[in-house]
C-alpha cells in the first residue's frame, strides 16, 4: 500500500517536473554541438552568436558550445540529429556541405532528421583572377573560357562544397568548361591564386575582402549587394545569373516540441536585428542573413536538390 | 612599420600580459615533457577559453605554450628516448646516448639554450622580415612543395646513416599510413574499414606515441632488477652559466639551424620535424668528427633544438599574412586569433596593430624566459625523474601516453591504435629498422601526395609542370644530390684508399 503511495507521488512529481520544463524551459543548460574544432569559422559563429542566443531565451538560459570535430563536420551534425529532441541538445549546420554529405558518402541521417532552426550565416561566392592572369574582368575571363575549354584553372577548397556547386552553375549558365583544383580549404586556394599558380579561384567573400588589392574581384554571387563589402559588384548588374554562398545555421534533432522549438526560433529571429550581435559578427568576417523555421527548411531541401542534381549528371567522386 | 613595433611594447610589459607568458612557457615545457600532450593538443583546448580574455593574454598563452613545447619536447627524448613532440625525434640521436654517458643535465641544458637562440631568431624573423619571406611563401605552389616533401623524405632516408633498403622500407610505412583517410581531392574513403575515426587519416601524436613510447617502456619494465637508472650525481647538473662557456663552438650549428627552421617555417605544411632532422643533417655534414654524431654529440642536440624551436613564430609568417599555417600548431593558433576578429591577410599589420605586434613582442620573450625557466626547471625536476624505480617510472609512463592519446579526440578507438603502432614499433625497433623515416613518412607523405596531384591538375595530366620552374629545378637537384652523394663520396674515399 505504502509502495504503491510511493509510486503515486514519485509519478505526480515527474509529470509535474515535466509540466515545469515545458512552461519554463530552458531549466538546465543547452549544449550546442560544433561539428569542427575551436577557432573554425562555425564554431566562432556559435560562440558569438551564444551570448545573443541566451539573452533572447531569457530566465538566465545558459548555452554550452561542445566541439565534436572530424570528418568535415559529419560527426557533430550526426550526434546532433540523433540527440533527444528536448530542446537541449542544438547543433551547427553548414550549407551545402551537410547535405552533400548526404549524397557522396554513407551518412547517417538526411534532411528530415532535423527541426530547422535559423541560418544565421550566408557568405556569397567570388569569382576572383590572379593579377598575373590578365583576367580582369568578366567578360575577358568567359572569353578565354569559350575560346579555350578548360585551358582556366579553378582553385577552390574541396569538391562537393559551395565553391564547387558555383563552379558548376557558372558552366551551366555560360557553357563553359573550365579545369578544377580542389585544395584543403580556401586559404592555400588563395595562397596559390596570389602566387600565380592557378588563374582564377571561387572563394568567399569573407576570405577576400582583405585581399582586394592582391587579386582581381570579378563579382559576387548576390541578388543584391553584400553589406559586407558593398563596393564589390554582383554577377546579376553583369548580366549573369549566379546566385550561391557558403551558409551556416543553427538545428535541432527532428521531433522538437513545439513550443520549445517556437522559444528558439523566437530567440533566433530576434538576434537578427540586434545591432550588438551584427557588428560582432562582421568583426569576426561572418556576412549575416538570417533565415528562420520552415523558410530554413526550404532553403535545405533546395540545395539538397541542386547538390543530388549534379551528382547525377557529374559525380565527383 | 618599426615605430608600430615600439609602439606595441609598452602594453606587452603590463602584468597580465607578462604573466600570461610567463605561465605559457612553464605550461608549454609539462605539456611538451608528456609523451602523448602537444603543443597543438594544449592550444585547442585553450581556443575556446579565450573567448572571454583580453587578445594579449590569450596571445601571451598561445606563444609562450608554444615556445615551452617546443623545449619540454625534449626532456624524455633526451632522458627517456622517447620525444615528447614529433619535432623532438632528432634530439634522441644524441640527447639520449649523452643522458646514458651521464651527461643528461648538460643535454637538457643544450637543449634549452639552443631552444632559445632558435625561438629569438624565429621572433626576429617574425617582427621584421614578415612581409618579404611571405613573397618567399607564395613562390612555392603545388608542384614546389612536393618536391620539398619529396626532398624532405630523402634526406631523412639516405642521409640518416644506417642502411638505406631497411630506411626506405621505414619511409613506405609512414607513407602507407599517410594514405588512410580521406583521398584528398576526391574525398573518397581509403582503408577506413567503414570507420568514421578514421576518416580524418591518423594523427601523428598517435603514431609517434605507439612507435616511439611503448618500446622504451617495454625495456624499463624488462629490466627490473637492475636498480634504478642513473644516478643523480651522474646527470652532471651544473648551473646553467657554468654550462654556457661549453657552449661557445656551436654558435655555427645555432645561425645555420636558425636559417633552416626559419626557412622550413614559412613553407606550410611541413614543420618542427623535418626542419629539426634538416638541421641535424646538416650540422653533422659541416662537422669535423661526423663519427661522434648518434653517439651522444652535444652539438647534434643544439642542432635539432634550435632548428625545431626556428620555425616557431616564422610558421606564423604566412599564418599571419595569407592565412596559410605553416605548422598545425600555427593553425590552432589561426583559429585563437580569429576568436578575437584579427583575420589574416595584409591588412592585419594596419588595422591591428598593438595586438599583431605585441604578440611578436610576447614571442621574442616566451623565447628568452624558456632559458630561465627551462633551465633550472629542466635540470632541478625533470632530470631526477630518472631517480625514480624502472618499473614506477614505466607505469607513470604508460598512464601519460594512455591519457594523452584519449584526449586528443577522447576515444579510445585512438588508444588502442596507439597501442597497435606501439607493438609494430617494438618490432621495428627489434629489428633495427630506424622509426624516423615513419613519422616524416606520415607527415610528408599526405603532403607529397596532395600536391602532386594538384600540380598534375593544373598542368591538366601533363608531368612536365612538375619541372617547369627554377625553383622546382633547384629542389630537384638538391633531391638527387641526397640520393646519390653518400654513395659517391664513398666510391671516392673508397678509391682514394686502394691506390
Amino acid at each position: 500500500m505504502l509502495n504503491i503511495v510511493k509510486k503515486t507521488a514519485l509519478a505526480g512529481a515527474l509529470i509535474l517536473s515535466a509540466g515545469a520544463a515545458l512552461a519554463e524551459y530552458p531549466e538546465k543548460p543547452i549544449e550546442v554541438i560544433v561539428g569542427y574544432s575551436a577557432g573554425g569559422g562555425t564554431d566562432v559563429m556559435a560562440r558569438t552568436a551564444a551570448p545573443f542566443i541566451e539573452k533572447y531565451l531569457g530566465d538566465g538560459a545558459s548555452i554550452v558550445v561542445k566541439n565534436m570535430p572530424g570528418a568535415s563536420g559529419q560527426i557533430g551534425v550526426t550526434e546532433a540529429a540523433n540527440a533527444d529532441p528536448d530542446g537541449y541538445t542544438l547543433g551547427t549546420f553548414n550549407l551545402p556541405g551537410m547535405m552533400a554529405r548526404t549524397i557522396d558518402r554513407e551518412a547517417d541521417y538526411d534532411r528530415d532528421s532535423f527541426s530547422y532552426l535559423a541560418n544565421v550565416v550566408n557568405d556569397p561566392n567570388v569569382i576572383v583572377t590572379s593579377k598575373s592572369s590578365g583576367l580582369d574582368t568578366l567578360d575577358a575571363l568567359l572569353a578565354e573560357a569559350k575560346a579555350n575549354p578548360g585551358a582556366i584553372t579553378v582553385g577552390m577548397s574541396s569538391l562537393g562544397g559551395d565553391d564547387h556547386f558555383a563552379l558548376i552553375k557558372l558552366q551551366n549558365a555560360t557553357e563553359t568548361e573550365f579545369t578544377i583544383v580542389p585544395f584543403k580549404g580556401s586559404a592555400p586556394a588563395r595562397t596559390a591564386l596570389l602566387g600565380g599558380h592557378v588563374a582564377m579561384g571561387i572563394l568567399n567573400i569573407s576570405e577576400v575582402a582583405e585581399f582586394q588589392d592582391q587579386l582581381n574581384v570579378l563579382g559576387v554571387a548576390t541578388n543584391e549587394r553584400s553589406q559586407f563589402a558593398p563596393e564589390l559588384p554582383t554577377f546579376k548588374e553583369q548580366g549573369l545569373e549566379l546566385v550561391n554562398g557558403s551558409m551556416r545555421g543553427f538545428i535541432a534533432p527532428a521531433g522538437l516540441p513545439e513550443d520549445v522549438q517556437a522559444k528558439l526560433i523566437d530567440a533566433f529571429t530576434q538576434m537578427a536585428s540586434d545591432q550588438e550581435f551584427l557588428d560582432a559578427m562582421a568583426a569576426t568576417a561572418n556576412p549575416v542573413e538570417v533565415v528562420a523555421g520552415e523558410e530554413f527548411r526550404q532553403l535545405t531541401s533546395d540545395l539538397y536538390d541542386l547538390a543530388k542534381g549534379v551528382w547525377d549528371t557529374t559525380p565527383w567522386n | 612599420m618599426y615605430a608600430d613595433l615600439l609602439n606595441a611594447l609598452p602594453d606587452v610589459f603590463s602584468l597580465a600580459n607578462f604573466a600570461a607568458v610567463v605561465i605559457g612557457v612553464i605550461a608549454g615545457i609539462v605539456v611538451g615533457a608528456m609523451p602523448g600532450l602537444s603543443a597543438t593538443m594544449a592550444i585547442s583546448v585553450l581556443v575556446p577559453f579565450t573567448f572571454g580574455l583580453e587578445p594579449l593574454v590569450a596571445l601571451g598563452l598561445m606563444a609562450g605554450i608554444y615556445n615551452g613545447a617546443m623545449y619540454g619536447g625534449a626532456i624524455p627524448a633526451v632522458l627517456l628516448r622517447i620525444p615528447g613532440t614529433p619535432a623532438a625525434v632528432a634530439t634522441t640521436f644524441d640527447g639520449y646516448p649523452m643522458a646514458q654517458k651521464g651527461e643528461g643535465g648538460f643535454a637538457l641544458q643544450v637543449a634549452v639554450v639552443s631552444s632559445a637562440f632558435g625561438g629569438v631568431a624565429s621572433a626576429f624573423a617574425l617582427m621584421l622580415l614578415a612581409p618579404p619571406l611571405s613573397k618567399v611563401t607564395l613562390l612555392f605552389g603545388p608542384s614546389e612543395v612536393f618536391w620539398v616533401a619529396i626532398f624532405g623524405l630523402a634526406s631523412i632516408i639516405f642521409l640518416l646513416g644506417g642502411n638505406p633498403v631497411k630506411g626506405l622500407i621505414s619511409a613506405c610505412f609512414g607513407v602507407f599510413v599517410s594514405v588512410v583517410g580521406s583521398d584528398p581531392i576526391y574525398g573518397n574513403d581509403r582503408f577506413t574499414f567503414g570507420q568514421l575515426e578514421m576518416l580524418d587519416g591518423i594523427n601523428i601524436v598517435i603514431l609517434l606515441v605507439g612507435l616511439y613510447a611503448l618500446p622504451p617502456v617495454i625495456d624499463l619494465l624488462e629490466t627490473p632488477l637492475k636498480t634504478d637508472g642513473v644516478k643523480s650525481s651522474k646527470l652532471g647538473t651544473e648551473p646553467i652559466w657554468k654550462a654556457l662557456p661549453r657552449m661557445k663552438s656551436y654558435w655555427k650549428t645555432w645561425v645555420r639551424g636558425s636559417f633552416i627552421g626559419i626557412w622550413i617555417g614559412i613553407l606550410p605544411g611541413a614543420g618542427g620535424s623535418m626542419a629539426a632532422f634538416m638541421s641535424y643533417n646538416e650540422a653533422r655534414r659541416a662537422s669535423n668528427t661526423p663519427e661522434t654524431w648518434g653517439e651522444g654529440e652535444p652539438e647534434g642536440v643544439a642542432a635539432a633544438e634550435v632548428a625545431n624551436n626556428a620555425d616557431t613564430a616564422s610558421a606564423l609568417i604566412p599564418a599571419l599574412t595569407l592565412g596559410i599555417p605553416g605548422t598545425a600548431v600555427a593553425a590552432v593558433m589561426l583559429g585563437g586569433l580569429l576568436v578575437h576578429g584579427l583575420q589574416p591577410g595584409p591588412m592585419l599589420f594596419r588595422d591591428n596593430p598593438d595586438i599583431v605586434f605585441g604578440f611578436m613582442w610576447q614571442f621574442l620573450f616566451g623565447a628568452i624566459l624558456l632559458v630561465v625557466l627551462g633551465g633550472s626547471l629542466a635540470t632541478n625536476s625533470f632530470a631526477r625523474l630518472l631517480n625514480l624505480p624502472r618499473p614506477l617510472l614505466g607505469s607513470v609512463i604508460i598512464v601519460l601516453m594512455l591519457i594523452g592519446v584519449y584526449s586528443i579526440h577522447g576515444r579510445m578507438f585512438d588508444v588502442y591504435l596507439m597501442l597497435g603502432f606501439g607493438a609494430i614499433g617494438w618490432v621495428m625497433d627489434r629489428l633495427k629498422f630506424p622509426l624516423p623515416p615513419v613519422v616524416l613518412g606520415l607527415i610528408l607523405g599526405g603532403f607529397a601526395e596532395e600536391n602532386l596531384r594538384l600540380a598534375l591538375r593544373i598542368g591538366r595530366g601533363d608531368p612536365m609542370v612538375l619541372f617547369q620552374n627554377t625553383t622546382s629545378l633547384i629542389l630537384v637537384a638538391l633531391t638527387i644530390a641526397v640520393i646519390v652523394g653518400p654513395s659517391l663520396k664513398k666510391r671516392f674515399t673508397g678509391k682514394g684508399k686502394a691506390q
